[in-house]
Order: structure tokens, then C-alpha cells, then sequence
């Protein structure tokens, strides 16, 4: 009561000190408010790391290339076209002109030579961002419209350039020793300068909200929505319920009993879209001092086997997995190219593949020597026993713990003894450094370029990302041919073979290809057109297409002719209702979330709660009386 | 704050004062309580320091996954924040720069952190101290009612609802609160927001504005208010029992003094001192924060702040809420003390 007055009276000063309220929004802007479940860690693009922050520099800024919708490969961004010398030595970058920074100052190729030459320079624009420009010695710009990288040995990342392309008429007063901490947010008012489809006008790294106007002038068509809003959710719950509210129109990253329970919602779409992620269980194959070459760690020899891990892939079942752990979402895994990647994927053959078959994992044992004693338990070839296997699962993970839970009755089945512990993953990576573990689940995210995903298993790799300890000289031989090669039928093969090798020598089991839950407004917006078509994801894709693509579902038509889109309306046109905006009045009464009836149930039990105690209390009383 | 706080250390300083017959002036007893908090604020300084360096992660790993891909890379993050020199002189660097009243940067949002805290300060003083205050009325009222009307319909009940909602999961009351009043149960229909500090079209400084963040407040600082009550009802109920056997109560009743007064004017006031003590140490933790209905109502405040921190982790975050926080509790204990000098001389020993 106190502080309702304090809120009165402060009201009444402030109100009284600024007198009327600020000027009302126009009434026809169209705002398309997104919930996400994690907070932008950097406005700044030299410094973010959070996938919130690429999406929000997506908006501000614009790249040297896009991103196809199918499968990811690159397209022209702010390059209309590129050609390389045949030595591979020089790219060139034909720059499109007539682009704005939305101050009005021109962008032109020089501030794409000083974005990369910002990297090269080292400091925390290199830590961010080095990997994209490996063996680029030089960044220039002949012309306004030409960008010309000299590099020392052939890149095949490239034309892979995530970088954002920051104005240097701005960012020139930026020191090297103030970069980072520099914040790149709005300041009095002003929005970021930045050439992308949207201006951030308000918003801080670590803030619950981010706004962003749309940029009317975009050399890539207007937006046909007038605002975006992120608005960040710290627990799922009720974000879904702001949703079925109608507080937000999308919400990022919900699970899959929440896609489900939200399917049977008027006037909601939710789809588990295909991610390019997957989760793996990983083995100990040996680690090793990488000063020394000594081993170190724990990790059982059986591990060390190529053959043993091979013959697990077949006590796996994967179905189960998905079906069970990751409740109906997500596909089974193979290999570490996800299938979005169609260019670079090599799909295991039939007769190669894995299939969940105890007898033949069984049988592979018994031929590598791993034979069951008399008491059923499978020895080592020199006849001395294997031993418990030591699986590692993430506790901030459900589906680290559920896949170890299922992996190791599987491994029992097998005559193979093992024992889960749990851990944050943060001290799981000091054991897995150590090599003191046999086995552990975790997951990658893979970028359209397989390069970064592939390094991760070389040699060079152990006691940096490699978190297997796999270690195969003719594998890192592909590598470094595939990293510098200039010809891409030829790369193509050599990734190809990569993951064949990986695939027989198991240092990896894949157990599963990320789905990300998401959900719309489906009554208020359309056009959401997936990545990878068909099957993808809706938003926090490669690149902006969707923020560009949708539109006010009223207005949606045939979507300009994208046929997978979703939510374009029929012929006949569904009604499409209208007046629920936010605040606005709630009709959902059909909502029967599972909350609502725990919620039912609990007042009855503090109802309940009162009386019992009343009555306990009435009773010794009397007692005592 | 989710548990009742014994009564502090003024009782067993009571109890102490019994022993002794000296009694030193306030004076003294002023400056050897500010001492003692200043000496504890060092030592939290120093401690804080080594407490989260011994948590496992390494923050450039945990941030960089997928991101710093060469070891390159992660080199040249751990350089640019100090990560990569000897703990000794990253402690001395510490200490230099905590002194000179600059907390660091963040490694996860790279700003100061200072800045970082002055953002996350105001929403959490907001949702813990309205909630406190309120708690704090209503329950010393209901502990009143209940005591004086002991055994009686309106004390059990009182008793039974407060101590229900007390053993409910704070996040689960929350959710409820959202699923009835944010989105709407049958007749009733949802007014207030399921999340958030305001809304994103509000005018700072305005008459919206402030309405904006009451109703988006409503929520949160009823879930809090319904989980601390308890805290405060119940101990002004048993204190006010304890003095209810009092031989002045019998006096100033025989003195013909109505029943609302000698309530008022003489048993309330006196079983007032063990609340006091609470409601001190109360206001300490409000900077803390409350970690599950900031979680729940998506509210930007402390307790998020710095337990998001522990999984990277965060030194300089850590660090500096660990030293707002444990600031607050000293000062607010520091409070708590001088009040109970004024109070109460016997506690001066």
C-alpha cells in the first residue's frame, strides 16, 4: 500500500513535471514482437558472441554475401558477383553501389576494407572474427565499388563472410584500446548507424528489450513491417504464454511438448524446424600432453580401439532416442554434416549404415577380440577385464542426461558395464582437458562452410576444441587439402572421404540433427519462408530473409510467389481475426494448457491447506484446553 | 529471505550484556561497529576475489564455443581481458582497480560493470523493496490480529493461508499468478502482463510510464509479498504472545485503559524490537534480489545478473555483485546495531 502510493505520488510529480503524456503511436504501425530466452551479450559486432546478437547485427548491418534459403550456399550480398585467380591468391569483390548508411552517408567498398583490416590489425576484432580471413595478408579497395583480398595460400572458406560491415566514417573514432568495451548502442536518441533493413533504436547488451525501425530505403525492397521487437523471456513458460495472449507474434526456442500443445491453438502455427546442429556422443580415443605427446587421463584402452567405438554405433537406437529423449523432435544423426548442407554431406550407404542391432555390435566385438567371459562380461583382447566405462552427461541438458541413461542399458545389453554421472558442462570441460573420462554427450552447431566443424577433429585440435583427443594423419592431410583447395568438385571429395574416415573410426557417435521449437501469430503474420527449404527453421537463420518476407497476415496473398512459405493465405482466404492485439481483449478461453489445471488444483489445495491447518489447530486447542 | 532470519545478533549481545557491568558510551559503541563493517567489507573484498576463481570453467572456452575456433583466437580474448596472466597479478590488478572504484568489464556483455549493476539496481530494488514493505505491513498486522485473537477462527486461518503460501515454491505461485491474471482463467480475464519491466512503447517520465511499470510490477511483487508474508507475520505473532503475559499489560488494563490501546500503546511496541531486527536485515538482501520470480516474471534485475554469471564464469560480474550485495548486508546490519544502541543501552556491553 505503501509503495502503491509512492507510485501515485511519483506518477502525480513526474506527470506534473513533464505534463502530458509522450506522443501516441500511430495507430496503423505494424510491430512484429518476437520473444527470445536469452539476452543480446553485444550490440557491438567486434565483440558479441550470443546467436541473439548475430540476429541483431543481421538487422543493423549488412555482409559481403547472403545466404541461400535452401541449403545455406553463399549469394550475393553487398558483392554482386566475385572471381578468383586461378593461384587462389587474389579475390575479387565487384561491390554494389547506391547503398546507404542510415545516416545517409554512402557505403562503399573502403568501409568493407576497413571492417576486415579492423580484423587483421589483430585485438578483439581478430578474436571475433580471424578464422573468416585465414592467410588474408591484405584488404584494399581500388574503387568504390571493388574489394580486393590478396591472402598468402589458397582459403576455400571463402566467399564465407559473416562479418558485419561496419561505417568507418563512424567506427574511425573508435580506438583500438576503447573496442572492447565500446557498447555500438543508441545514444541520445540517435539510432546505430548501420546499412541493414532495420536501425536499432532502443536497446542495451543485457536489456529485456530491443527495438528496431524499419529502414524504408533498404536497397533490398522496403520491409513490409514497420517495427521489430525482441523482447527477452528468462524462463519458457510464459513466453508461450505471452504468446497464446497475444503479447508477442513469434516465439524463439520452445520445447517440443510446448510446439505440441501449441498446435492445437486457434490462430497459432508451431513447427520444430531443422537446425544445422547435431549432438554426438563423444569417446575418450586417447588423450595426449600436446607438449610432450605423452598420455595423460584416465581413459579406458578399449576406447582407443577405432573397431570397439565402430561396433557401439550399432547399439544405438536412434529412433528411440528422438522418439523418447528429444520427444519426437529432431532426426537421427549419422554423420557430422547435417543434412541441411546437401553440398558437403556424405550420406552413409545402406549397407554401411548404422541400424540399431545388438547381435551385430556383439559380433564386431567378438571379432576385434572383446569377447563375454563366463560371467557375460565382455573382456579386453589379452583376456583382462574392460572394465566400467565412465559416460559424462551435461546436468543443464535433459537430453544429455536421457541419451547416457538409454547408452548405457544398451552398453548392459552388450556385457559392457558403465556408469552416468552428471555435471555442469563448464567442469565437464576441465575433465575432458585432463582426459579423465571414457565417454560424453554434447553438440555443435555447424556453419554453412564445413571448414571450422572439420577442424575440430584434427590433431592440432587436442587441448584446444578437439574434444575426442582423435588424432589420424591421413585425415588432417584431407584437411589441410581441402582447407586450400581452389577446385570444389575436388574438395567436395576430399570432405567426403573426411567423413568416411570419421564415420569408421567412430570418435564420434551421432545421435541426433538439432530442431529448434518455434511459434507464430499464424491470425496476425505470414510469409515465414524456412532455412533449409523445405523443413527449416523460421527465424535466427543465415542472414534476414524472413524479417524482409513477412508481412501483416491480411495482407499476405500468395507471399510474392514463395510457395513453401508459411502462413500464406488460400484462395478463399481463412478469416483472418483481428482486435487482439496486445492488451487487448483476451477471447483464448479454449486454452487448456497443462498450467492451468495444475494452477486449478493448487488453489483447491490452498483452500484445502487453510482448512486442515484451521481444523489441526481447533483440535489442540481444544487439548489443551 | 525465503526463511524466517533468527533474531540477529542483538539477543545474544543481550544476553551478553548481562554479564558485564561496564557500559560504554555510544560514541564508542558507534565507532566499533563502523570498524567492524568496514573490516568486513575488506574482507569480502579480498575473498570474493579467490571464491570464484575456484569455480571449474574457463570463461574464454564456455564463451567461445563455436566462435574463437583457433587457439588463436581464444589467446587473444583471454590477452584483451587479463585472463591471461598470472593469478598473483591479476589479484594485485584487482585490488587496484576495485579501489579505485572500478568494478571491471564483463566478459559476457563487455561494458563495466558498474554500469551493468546501475541497470539491474533500480528493477530489483523495485520488485524486493515494494514487496519487503508491503510484506512487512501486512504481515506485522496479521501477526498482530492473530496473536490477539490467539486460537481463535481468525488466527488459525490467518496462520494456515500465510505459512501455505510460505511453503510454496516461489516460481510455482508465480505462474500461477500468470496463467489466472496475466492470460486469463474462465471469468476472469488476464489485465496484467506475463513479463517484463514495462512496456516497449512507454515514455520514460511519464504518467504512462510509471502506470505501466506498476501493473507489470503487480504480478512479481504480489508473488513476493505472498511468500515473505509468513516471515513477518509469524514472528510478530509469537513475539507478541511472549508479551502477552506481561505483568504491565495487567497493569495498564487495570489502569482502565481500553483494550485497541493497551494493544497499541504498550504489547505491540515492545515484541516490536525482533521485527525491527528482521525487517533490517530484510532491506539488505533486497539488493540481492530474488532469483526465481526474476526468472519467472523475466525481470532484468540482480539475482538474474549474477547467478547467469556463475556458469561462464563472469569474474567481474561475479565480483562486483558479490561485493554490492554483501555491501548492502553490512550496512544494513551496521543499521540494525546502531538502532538497537539507541534502543536498547544494555546491548552496548
Amino acid at each position: 500500500m505503501v509503495a502503491a502510493a509512492a507510485l501515485l505520488v511519483s506518477a502525480a510529480v513526474s506527470g506534473a513535471m513533464l505534463g502530458t503524456p509522450g506522443p501516441a503511436r500511430a495507430a496503423d504501425k505494424v510491430t512484429f514482437t518476437v520473444g527470445i530466452t536469452n539476452e543480446v551479450d553485444s550490440f557491438n559486432p567486434f565483440l558479441g558472441i550470443e546467436a541473439e546478437s548475430y540476429e541483431m547485427w543481421a538487422l543493423t548491418y549488412d555482409y559481403m554475401i547472403s545466404y541461400s534459403m535452401k541449403d545455406m550456399s553463399p549469394q550475393p550480398g553487398l558483392a554482386t558477383s566475385w572471381e578468383t585467380s586461378d593461384d587462389g591468391l587474389t579475390w575479387t569483390f565487384h561491390i554494389r553501389s547506391g547503398v546507404m548508411f542510415s545516416d545517409g552517408v554512402p557505403l562503399t567498398a573502403a568501409d568493407i576494407a576497413y571492417t576486415y583490416n579492423r580484423i587483421l590489425d589483430g585485438g578483439p576484432e581478430a578474436a571475433s572474427w580471424s578464422s573468416y580471413l585465414t592467410s588474408v595478408t591484405k584488404v584494399e579497395a581500388p574503387d568504390p565499388t571493388t574489394v580486393v583480398l590478396t591472402l598468402k595460400k589458397p582459403n576455400a572458406v571463402l566467399p564465407l563472410l559473416p562479418i558485419p560491415i561496419v561505417p568507418e566514417h563512424i567506427w574511425k573514432d573508435v580506438s583500438e584500446k576503447d573496442v572492447k568495451s565500446y557498447a555500438a548502442e543508441p545514444e541520445n536518441g540517435q539510432p546505430v548507424v548501420g546499412s541493414g533493413p532495420f536501425r536499432l533504436v532502443e536497446g542495451t547488451a543485457g536489456g529485456s528489450t530491443y527495438r528496431f525501425e524499419k529502414n524504408p530505403d533498404y536497397w533490398g525492397g522496403a520491409p513490409h513491417i514497420d517495427e521489430v521487437v525482441f523482447r527477452v523471456f528468462k524462463s519458457d513458460d510464459p513466453m508461450v504464454q505471452a504468446l497464446i495472449k497475444g503479447e508477442i507474434d513469434f516465439a524463439e526456442d520452445v520445447t517440443p511438448l510446448q510446439v505440441k500443445a501449441l498446435q492445437s491453438q486457434d490462430g497459432v502455427t508451431a513447427v520444430n524446424g531443422q537446425s544445422p546442429g547435431f549432438d554426438e556422443i563423444a569417446f575418450n580415443t586417447g588423450a595426449v600432453d600436446t607438449e610432450t605427446g605423452k598420455p595423460i587421463g584416465d581413459g579406458n584402452p578399449a576406447l582407443q580401439d577405432p573397431k570397439f567405438r565402430h561396433a557401439l554405433g550399432y547399439a544405438l537406437d536412434l529412433n528411440q532416442i528422438v522418439d523418447k529423449v528429444y520427444q519426437g523432435a529432431g532426426l537421427p544423426g549419422d554423420t557430422l554434416i547435417p543434412p541441411a548442407y546437401s553440398n558437403w554431406r556424405w550420406t552413409p550407404p545402406a549397407d554401411e549404415a548404422f541400424t540399431f542391432d545388438l547381435d551385430k555390435a556383439g559380433q564386431l566385438l567378438d571379432e576385434a577380440g572383446y569377447t563375454q567371459g563366463a560371467d557375460g562380461k565382455r573382456t579386453m583382447p589379452d583376456g583382462s577385464p574392460l572394465g566400467t566405462l565412465r559416460l559424462f552427461a551435461r546436468s543443464e541438458s535433459k537430453t544429455s542426461m536421457g541419451t547416457m541413461t538409454y547408452f548405457k542399458e544398451w552398453l548392459a545389453d552388450l556385457g559392457i558395464d558403465a556408469e552416468v554421472t552428471n555435471m555442469e558442462s563448464n567442469k565437464l570441460t576441465n575433465v575432458i582437458l585432463d582426459g579423465d573420462f571414457d565417454a560424453f554427450q554434447w553438440g555443435w552447431y555447424v556453419e554453412p562452410d564445413p571448414d571450422s566443424m572439420l577442424s575440430y577433429m584434427t590433431c592440432d585440435q587436442r587441448g584446444g576444441w578437439s574434444d575426442s583427443w582423435y588424432c589420424n594423419p591421413e585425415y588432417d592431410d584431407l584437411y589441410e587439402q581441402q582447407n586450400s583447395a581452389t577446385d570444389v568438385a575436388q574438395r567436395q571429395d576430399d570432405v567426403t572421404r573426411m567423413q568416411q574416415i570419421l564415420f569408421a573410426d567412430s570418435p564420434y557417435l551421432i545421435t541426433e540433427y538439432n530442431t529448434y521449437g518455434e511459434a507464430f501469430r499464424s491470425d496476425r503474420f505470414a510469409c515465414f519462408e524456412p532455412q533449409p527449404d523445405p523443413g527449416g527453421i523460421l527465424l535466427f537463420q543465415y542472414g534476414v530473409h524472413n524479417y524482409l518476407n513477412i508481412r501483416p497476415a491480411d495482407q499476405a496473398g500468395d507471399c510474392d510467389g514463395i510457395a513453401t512459405a508459411l502462413g500464406a493465405q488460400t484462395e478463399d482466404g481463412t478469416p483472418v481475426s483481428s482486435g487482439s492485439g496486445p492488451g487487448g481483449g483476451n477471447d483464448d478461453e479454449g486454452n487448456s494448457t497443462p498450467m492451468l489445471v495444475v494452477g486449478g488444483v493448487l488453489l483447491a489445495a490452498l483452500a484445502a491447506g487453510g482448512v486442515v491447518w484451521a481444523v489441526r489447530r481447533r483440535s489442540t486447542a481444544a487439548e489443551r484446553e | 529471505m525465503t526463511e524466517p532470519v533468527p533474531p540477529g545478533p542483538a539477543v545474544a549481545e543481550i544476553a551478553a550484556a548481562t554479564q558485564t557491568t561496564r557500559r560504554r558510551s555510544y560514541g564508542r559503541y558507534v565507532l566499533g561497529k563502523v570498524g567492524g563493517a568496514v573490516g568486513s567489507l575488506f574482507f569480502v573484498t579480498v575473498v570474493s576475489f579467490f571464491l570464484f576463481r575456484v569455480l571449474p570453467g574457463d570463461p574464454a572456452r564456455t564463451l567461445g564455443r563455436g566462435r574463437f575456433k583457433t587457439e588463436a583466437q581464444l589467446d587473444a580474448f583471454r590477452a584483451e581481458y587479463g585472463l591471461d596472466k598470472p593469478l598473483p597479478l591479476q589479484f594485485l590488478t584487482y585490488l587496484k582497480t576495485t579501489f579505485s572504484g572500478d568494478l571491471g568489464d564483463s566478459l559476457r556483455y563487455r561494458v563495466p560493470v558498474s554500469e551493468l549493476i546501475v541497470d539491474r539496481l533500480w528493477p530489483t530494488v523495485l520488485l524486493v523493496g515494494t514487496a519487503t514493505i508491503l510484506a512487512t505491513v501486512i504481515g506485522v498486522y496479521l501477526g498482530v490480529v492473530s496473536a490477539w485473537n490467539r486460537g481463535r477462527a481468525v488466527d488459525r486461518a490467518t496462520t494456515g493461508v500465510t505459512l501455505t503460501l510460505y511453503s510454496m515454491p516461489e516460481w510455482w505461485l508465480g505462474l500461477l499468478l500468470i496463467a489466472v491474471f496475466a492470460v486469463g482463467l474462465g471469468p476472469v480475464t488476464g489485465v496484467f502482463p506475463t513479463g517484463g519491466l514495462h512496456s516497449v512503447d512507454a515514455e520514460p517520465g511519464t504518467v504512462g510510464y510509471v502506470a505501466d511499470t506498476a501493473k507489470h510490477l503487480a504480478l512479481p511483487v504480489l508473488t513476493l509479498t505472498l511468500a515473505y508474508l509468513a516471515d513477518y507475520s509469524l514472528i510478530m505473532r509469537s513475539s507478541l504472545l511472549d508479551e502477552l503475559g506481561e505483568d504491565y499489560l495487567t497493569t495498564a488494563r487495570a489502569k482502565g485503559l481500553r483494550d485497541v490501546v493497551v494493544r497499541r500503546r504498550h504489547a505491540v511496541r515492545n515484541a516490536l524490537l525482533p521485527t525491527t531486527t528482521l525487517i533490517a536485515l530484510s532491506i539488505g538482501f533486497v539488493v540481492s534480489g530474488a532469483i526465481t520470480v526474476e526468472t519467472v516474471f523475466s525481470i532484468p534485475g540482480l539475482g538474474l545478473l549474477a547467478t547467469e554469471a556463475l556458469s561462464i564464469p563472469d569474474y567481474p560480474v561475479l565480483q562486483g555483485t558479490f561485493l554490492v550485495t554483501s555491501a548492502a548486508v553490512i550496512a544494513a546490519n551496521l543499521f540494525a546495531n546502531l538502532v538497537y544502541g539507541l534502543l536498547d543501552p544494555r546491548v552496548r556491553t
